[in-house]
């Protein structure tokens, strides 16, 4: 199959799902399975970052295995946890076994000889709590890890990430070394509150999500919120793209493009009115200041808006 | 790794986009993947892997666009009604754009014009082959390296027997521009460096090319004679000069792809070095420009908070909580550390006449760190002081600026006066997280210049370092006063250049605590 039917197909298969997308994204998960890559997606707030993961596994019929991140995410959160109450229970339960272990043993050295034919016994992979990362890697019939607003997290676990990242493996001290029974796909999400380093960059695609044009924002909240009516559709779609050209604290992203319409949908409304925008504008943005500041360009807007959809 | 795609990676650095070398060979590997076929699938894929943050991108578009442009040779509009073909190379170039199917477009070109050098292998090389000879690429050098073998010979006598007169007349786009495409990358026009150098390569292209056999042509007609001889002739020479200027339009166009930057980066580089005093206005936007970057690179470098463990001072809290999983037996042990804040910092800056300009760039690069450096507050005086921190966070940089030299600007200096209104005004805000910053040249017009309050900032704060725009040389020179102040300063240095106050600044992030 060609490169562009292949791209096409993904489009379509997400669509399926009730996610749409542009080429460039399709194009994205299109290369990362091709080239085995991770893929760090970028870009502002609510244009469905998280979700592009979501529907990838539904895609492939893979399962979602999230990492969210945080400062302090480390290791024993992110990979694994030796099981030490299960440990120290079975220790407890097995002590009497221990004589019978002993038996015959004479003096420490031999005693002690016998013990090291068991020692890994207890730090095998039955006493393993796996975590996202080595859940990921372990997963049969590969799967889909989100690694969620790395920018969150510190340095060094960026820095630990690159060898999962780079080659799929990731080593335990106590087991060596662990390599991905087949290749998992990996997202990691980052909201740009500080600069991904250059060595995690460079192992990953890069995908930059932007706000989407008005056709394609149409054509999401035409998938997500089916009952609103093609009309006050675009007049809510043309409202919101009007919004993001003002100098705002915080634009509204897609998903509270979605919240609107699901509220005005509850509201029976049928076209947009500079009272009804006013009446629900808290659920497009979230600071006082820019509801403020909103106040005196919704009637121009609005008017706007109805235009476009006219 | 195909030729092409290394040029265009030249390309890109040039542009500032930093590709490296396991970015190339991904690179590679992804134009394996997808091939050339589709223009748009191809420019995701590309843009995907070589550029990784928003401007990058912006940069990487612009390049691709340019890099794979195909838009030389339009047929020209009198052979309208003759040949199919040249339509057919542009529309083949916008097809593949508009993300049709484009192998099977070059193989239909193939057909409609046959003489098409490498179409003769591309047969068995595969119709991708052929398409990508003729299409996107064929705007390089060395345009499609795939099938150089057969490019090769696409010079002067075309193994398709097709010499370049048949070729101008015939108007056949996709040959003219693929003959052309294989002379510049025999003459090595990818090392153009400076404007003067196109002269000899659009010569040096054109005598590949053929312009040698046209030559002939034009005398052999003119020789004849004849009335029909002249006109023969004038109109083999109109096609040469044609073909003159479009060789022209292709080299300027690679000149600017591959040393558009190195002019501009000369420049950064000279105007983050000159004294800022002589930099001139119309380079007030590039410098602009260079003290975002310098920030950029600044906040990227300490955007993230840093902490200090304190060896010796046992955590007990933490460590309780840390060993619970261990029965309580407290094995791993945890110190105890702090975070290393931010930095207030207090800025006070002469605004009369021979320093604003410094004061300019201080101020500028100070608010463009805001997001490492959330608490600035400016002083500005000339006479009297007054803060400013208010106009600089609700207007722009440049506004700010500007109405600061308005109100504060022009007027005698007098240190001891603004002094004195900056111990009324925000002394007692003055903690030890404080680093006060003094921009001046210590040219007090032989007023007092009341170092004692200087001494009490000194004590107050953490940090007092003083800017001085002038050398070291010039320093107690004249009116001078340096030598009252300095004792009372943690640090006073000349800061004439951008890289002076670069390091500064970096210095004032690094060692913040």
């Amino acid at each position: 199959m060609k490169p562009e039917d292949e791209i096409q197909a993904v489009r379509e298969g997400f669509a399926k799902g009730g996610y749409i997308c542009d080429k460039q994204i399709a194009t994205s998960i299109f290369l990362s399975r091709k080239l085995g890559k991770p893929i760090l997606v970028e870009g502002p707030p609510g244009v469905g970052k998280t979700e592009l993961a979501k529907a990838t596994a539904e895609y492939l019929g893979q399962e979602l295995i999230r990492l969210q991140c945080y400062e302090g995410v480390d290791e024993a959160k992110a990979l694994y946890e030796w099981k030490y109450g299960k440990q120290l229970l079975y220790t407890q339960v097995l002590k009497e076994k221990l004589g019978d272990l002993m038996e015959g043993a004479v003096g420490l050295k031999q005693s002690m000889d016998r013990l090291h034919e068991f020692d890994d016994t207890f730090f095998s992979t039955e006493f393993l709590e796996p975590r996202p990362l080595l859940k990921a890697l372990w997963s049969e019939k590969g799967a889909v890890l989100l690694i969620d607003e790395i920018d969150k997290s510190d340095d060094e676990f960026e820095a630990f990430l690159l060898e999962l990242l780079s080659d799929y493996q990731i080593s335990v001290p106590e087991l060596g070394t662990i390599k991905a029974k087949s290749t998992p796909i990996v997202f990691l999400t980052s909201n740009n509150s500080r600069e991904i380093g250059d060595a995690l960059k460079r192992r990953c695609l890069h995908l930059y999500i932007p706000f989407p044009d008005s056709k394609l924002e149409n054509d999401i909240i035409k998938a997500r919120v089916p009952d609103v009516e093609e009309g006050l559709r675009k007049q809510l779609v043309a409202f919101v793209q009007g919004l993001r050209t003002l100098e705002l604290k915080k634009h509204p992203s897609v998903s509270e493009t979605i919240d609107w319409a699901r509220t005005l949908v509850l509201l029976h409304a049928e076209t947009l009115d500079a009272e009804l925008v006013r009446d629900t504008l808290n659920v497009l943005l979230k600071f006082q200041d820019d509801i403020e500041n909103v106040d005196g360009e919704i009637n121009a807007l609005t008017t706007q808006a109805q235009k476009a959809s006219a | 790794m195909s030729e092409v795609l290394t040029e265009f990676i030249r390309a890109l650095r040039v542009a500032d986009v930093r590709v490296s070398i396991s970015e190339s060979i991904d690179a590679g590997r992804t134009v394996e993947l997808v091939g050339f076929d589709n223009r748009q699938v191809l420019k995701h894929s590309l843009g995907q892997v070589l550029a990784k943050t928003e401007e990058e991108k912006l940069s990487f578009d612009e390049t691709f666009d340019k890099f794979f442009a195909f838009d030389q040779f339009k047929p020209p509009p009198k052979r309208e009604d003759g040949p199919g073909q040249a339509k057919d190379g542009e529309g083949e170039g916008e097809k593949s754009e508009s993300g049709q199917d484009a192998p099977s477009d070059g193989e239909g070109e193939g057909g409609a014009d046959q003489p098409m050098p490498g179409q003769s292998s591309g047969g068995d090389g595969g119709a991708p082959q052929g398409a990508q000879s003729g299409g996107k690429p064929g705007g390089k050098p060395g345009g499609g390296p795939v099938n150089e073998g057969d490019v090769r010979q696409a010079g002067p006598n075309a193994p398709g027997g097709q010499t370049l007169l048949e070729m101008l007349e015939a108007g056949d786009a996709a040959a003219l521009q693929m003959a052309l495409a294989e002379a510049a990358r025999r003459t090595q026009l990818n090392r153009i460096r400076l404007f003067t150098q196109r002269g000899m390569y659009v010569r040096r292209i054109l005598e590949e090319m053929g312009l040698e056999t046209l030559d002939q042509a034009i005398e052999t007609a003119e020789r004849q004679g004849t009335e029909a001889g002249d006109a023969r002739g004038q109109e083999i020479r109109e096609m040469r000069d044609g073909l003159r200027a479009q060789v022209r339009d292709y080299v300027e166009q690679q000149l600017e792809l591959y040393t558009a930057n190195a002019g501009k980066r000369l420049r950064e580089e000279v105007l983050s070095q000159v004294r800022l005093s002589n930099v001139d206005h119309r380079d007030a936007k590039v410098i602009r420009q260079l003290v975002k970057k310098m920030a950029k690179k600044l906040i990227a470098l300490n955007s993230r908070r840093k902490k200090r463990t304190l060896r010796g001072q046992l955590d007990v809290r933490k460590t309780i909580r840390k060993n619970i999983e261990y029965d309580g037996l407290l094995f791993d042990i945890v110190w105890k550390s702090e975070k290393v804040d931010r930095p207030k910092v207090m800025a006070i800056c002469d605004v009369s006449g021979s320093v604003a300009q410094y004061t300019r760039f201080l101020l500028m690069f100070l608010y463009s760190l805001s997001e490492v450096l959330p608490q600035v507050r400016a002083f500005a005086f000339s006479g009297r002081l007054g803060e400013v921190t208010d106009l600089f966070e609700k207007e722009g940089i440049e506004k700010a600026i500007a109405e600061t030299m308005h109100v504060h600007g022009g007027g005698a200096t007098d240190y001891g006066m603004a002094l004195e209104d900056f111990a009324d005004l925000a002394l007692d805000d003055v903690d030890h997280h404080t680093t006060v910053i003094m921009l001046g040249d210590g040219r007090s017009n032989n007023a007092n210049p009341r170092a004692d309050i200087l001494d009490k900032i000194h004590d107050r704060a953490r940090r007092v370092i003083w800017l001085n725009p002038e050398p070291k040389s010039l320093w107690n020179t004249g009116d001078s006063v340096m030598r009252s102040f300095t004792p009372h300063c943690d640090r006073a240095q000349t800061c004439a250049s951008l890289k002076d106050l670069e390091r500064v600044v970096s210095e004032l992030l690094r060692t913040a605590v």
